[in-house]
């Protein structure tokens, strides 16, 4: 546990940049600190958006060799990302379905612990089942 | 498969951060361990669950874990709830 390995990167795609941001403070805090967890919010001019340059951008970031699990924060997000995919073909990354806040701490937590990209993926999609009460 | 258990009682409530600190540290082992907060168990190996328990101060929390390394699993979660919760007497 304590080598240096790789972990597996997170990218929250939100619509608005200070969520994406608030939710990648939060999921940094939670499990520790150890993973990397980038933001890509809004527009390029800093409107509400997505946008696939910052997508890309902090994909790149993510990325230290284990793959990188981006979740988006709505549907409409999905298609940017797919957008971005086109012009990052190599990269290895998992788009995942979960709900952004729960699957983003989920998603880090697992990261943190080391699991690969799939059981990381995994983990924000069991997000779905997670009850708060 | 050995199997261990601890029960402590929590001297603060349990939130987000320990959480993740139970959760980060039960993945690193072998064993199958849970958490139990009154009539809510959780696999400690998931945040969210760990969340959703909804653990309060003064309740009893049992950490039980059963697989080749359990009776560590259960020495080291319990270490981080009675430090994360500033466990009392």
């Amino acid at each position: 546990m304590s080598q240096v390995r790789p972990r597996v990167g997170i990218v929250l795609v939100s619509h608005s940049a200070r969520l994406a941001e608030g939710a990648a403070d939060l999921a940094g805090q939670v499990s520790g600190g150890t993973v990397r967890v980038l933001a890509a919010g809004g527009t390029d001019d800093g409107e509400l958006g997505t946008s696939a340059e910052k997508i890309g951008a902090a994909v790149a970031s993510a990325e230290t060799g284990a793959g990188v699990l981006v979740l988006p924060d709505l549907g409409s997000a999905v298609l940017t990302v797919r957008a971005m995919l086109e012009d990052l073909p190599d990269a290895r990354m998992v788009l995942a379905d979960a709900p952004f806040v729960e699957g983003a701490v989920a998603a880090t937590v697992t990261a943190a612990a080391g699991a690969d990209l799939k059981a990381v993926a995994q983990a924000a999609e069991e997000a779905w089942r997670a009850r708060k009460l | 498969m050995p199997a261990s258990s601890e029960t402590i009682t929590l001297g603060g409530d349990l939130h987000a951060r320990p959480a993740g600190a139970l959760a980060v540290t039960a993945a690193g082992f072998a064993a199958a361990v849970s958490v139990t907060a009154g009539t809510k168990t959780a696999d400690a190996k998931s945040v969210l669950g760990v969340m959703g328990l909804g653990a309060t101060s003064g309740q009893q929390v049992t950490v039980a874990a059963d697989g080749p390394d359990a009776a560590e699993a259960v020495a080291a979660l319990i270490a981080i709830l009675a430090d994360a919760t500033h466990v009392g007497g």
